[in-house]
């Protein structure tokens, strides 16, 4: 048993070194750190000045936060949205005895793999190019050349534009997660079913979505936990520091404490600190929200 | 005779049934396919075809001298290498640490081991935003940005650090899919519990170890906020903080065809790594832990 003791230390050791240097403090610091106005990142310890809440009001009375945080819940909501369905109903197809499965499920999960830098500069520099852009081929060459002519990376379209590309790349994984549930599901359900006269719409409503509750728990969690960082997409979107169309608040924390002043006038990097609290505590709520309203315990098969 | 009938019948039916569904996944394939077609093309055109709408059908040529440029001359040999030592060190050095961390929380009982592995999980779900401000106070008061070695150093362990949950979870469930008889008869041989661990059991949970370090090595290629914050010298720069910024240097150099060739190069080792192993990759995404 003493044996044992000193492998379990031995063992554990390393992970847990890094855990807390990673994980652990910084959490930690991050909490104490938006209770205080702090000059700098790089500010020691005895140059804070604790401030308590006044981190958050501010952070709530800026406008720019409040737009990105605008931006952060369109995102999620109106893209969670178009991304399960999507996901959903490609992962339905895929195991409705379609040929060719494993191909398309590799190629549709296959955007997840690219460095979001080089998709992000696909859609931009080939799909939305006003000069010789996919979209602007593909509606002139069906003659529908008003279509061809929005500038989709204009301000108006902006947004759409981002919120799409990235959706395009993200379905791909959820797609996968709804497939691993629906690959669960027992076939004689549908049989039973389909002897009982039901149709496939009624197949899909009464045994495929009440089974797939547990991964759709899956699903919302991590699809909010991404949204959460949203980053990379914003910053090669905007074509300003700041831009309104597309900062989100990860992109508002890396102007305020890393990035160019022009913007924001004052630094402080305990009100940067406050945002991530705010992120975390918006992952926390979603996971409880999720997990009170969808009950899965009692499905067991 | 009839049967035969009846089963082609039934199948006929089936098909059509399906003809909705094959034209959704056709055209999302096909557009997926004709994103990356059309950019591989662009990355052998000229910037002058490109603009004509020429890109698909190469007048001049094919150039594979965009790809020499864009290494030699626009930095891409540099963030490729920076990158490759990156992904390669931390993915080896991350199952060094969470494999026999995972091992001993999937073996033994003892009082830390639930919140060890409930801490684990919460941290997958942890926003970068949440961490990145003291690791970069931290790292600057103790001098760590200044010289190019120390940056690679610090890279590294922050990769491994941020890694390191997910990986233990990952191989968790692997180890504890092992039968305990290995051990059983390893120690009945006399070999002591450590060396049964890097002789014998983690050799048997070699897929695991596999799967999971595809995941690190292509989520630490792709990693961006982390270097971009931590990198500050185009020498010390991954790819893809170093393809952001020589996107920016291609609107005034106006070279597209390079861009693309550049984009192309990036993203191609974990395109190389997925068309070998998508099989593999998918099961992992779904069977052994909960992140992509």
């Amino acid at each position: 048993m003493k044996k044992n003791r000193t492998m379990v230390v031995v063992f554990l050791a390393p992970a847990l070194i890094f855990f807390c240097a990673v994980f652990v403090y910084p959490i930690l610091r991050t909490l104490v750190m938006s209770a205080f106005h702090v000059e700098n990142v790089t500010s020691s310890l005895n140059q804070w000045r604790y401030v308590g809440f006044d981190n958050y009001q501010e952070l709530m009375g800026t406008s720019l936060f409040r737009i990105s945080m605008w931006n952060l819940v369109r995102i999620w909501a109106v893209g969670g949205v178009a991304v399960m369905a999507l996901a959903l109903l490609l992962a339905v197809i895929l195991n409705s005895g379609i040929r060719f499965k494993k191909f398309f499920r590799a190629v549709i999960y296959m955007p997840n793999i690219i460095s979001a830098v080089a998709l992000a500069t696909m859609w931009l520099q080939y799909v939305y190019n006003p000069r010789f852009g996919l979209l602007t081929t593909f509606f002139n060459s069906i003659g529908l050349t008003s279509l061809a002519s929005v500038q989709w990376t204009d301000t108006v379209h902006k947004f759409w534009a981002l919120l799409g590309a990235y959706c395009f790349g993200m379905v791909g994984y959820h797609m996968l997660i709804f497939s691993s549930g629906i690959e669960k599901i027992p076939a004689e359900y549908y049989e039973a079913s389909t002897i009982d006269g039901a149709g496939q719409l009624g197949q899909f409503l009464h045994i495929t979505c009440p089974l797939l509750k547990g991964v759709t728990k899956t699903n919302i969690t991590m699809w909010s936990i991404t949204s959460v960082g949203f980053f990379v997409w914003s910053q090669l979107f905007s074509t300003v520091t700041a831009d309104t169309q597309t900062i989100t608040p990860m992109v508002y924390l890396y102007t305020l404490v890393f990035g160019a002043g022009n913007t924001v006038t004052e630094r402080n990097a305990g009100m940067g600190a406050a945002v991530g609290v705010v992120l975390c505590l918006c992952v926390v709520a979603v996971f409880l929200i999720v997990n009170w309203a969808i009950k899965d315990d009692d499905l067991e098969f | 005779m009839s049967s035969q009938h009846h089963r082609a019948h039934v199948n006929w039916k089936k098909e059509a049934r399906l003809i909705p569904g094959y034209l959704l996944i056709i055209l999302w394939v096909a557009f997926t396919v004709v994103l990356l077609g059309w950019v591989f093309a662009a990355s052998l055109s000229t910037t002058k075809d490109i603009f004509m709408g020429n890109a698909l059908k190469f007048p001049t040529g094919l150039h594979f001298e965009n790809y020499a440029k864009a290494w030699s001359s626009q930095n891409v040999s540099t963030f490729f290498l920076n990158s490759l030592g990156y992904a390669s060190i931390s993915t080896v050095l991350l199952i060094l640490v969470a494999a026999p961390a995972a091992y001993v929380l999937s073996r033994f009982k003892f009082f830390m081991n639930r919140p060890i592995q409930s801490s684990f999980v919460a941290a997958m779900g942890v926003p970068m935003v949440m961490i990145i401000l003291p690791l970069f106070g931290v790292v600057s008061q103790m001098q760590l940005l200044k010289q190019d070695w120390t940056v690679r150093v610090l890279m590294v362990f922050l990769y491994i650090g941020i890694n390191v949950p997910y990986t233990t979870i990952f191989l968790l469930s692997f180890f504890t899919n092992l039968s305990r008889s290995y051990e059983e008869a390893a120690a009945i041989d006399g070999c002591p519990p450590m060396s049964t661990f890097w002789k014998i059991m983690l050799p048997l949970a070699q897929p695991g170890v596999i799967t999971v370090s595809i995941f690190n090595f292509i989520n630490i290629w792709n990693e961006y906020f982390m270097s971009l914050i931590f990198a500050s010298s185009d020498r010390v720069r991954p790819v893809a903080v170093g393809l952001y910024g020589m996107i920016n240097a291609m609107k005034y150099t106006g070279d597209w065809a390079g861009m693309f060739a550049s984009v192309i190069i990036v993203f191609l080792p974990t395109f190389i790594l997925f068309i070998f192993l998508s099989e593999r990759i998918i099961k992992g995404v779904t069977g052994g832990g909960v992140k992509g």
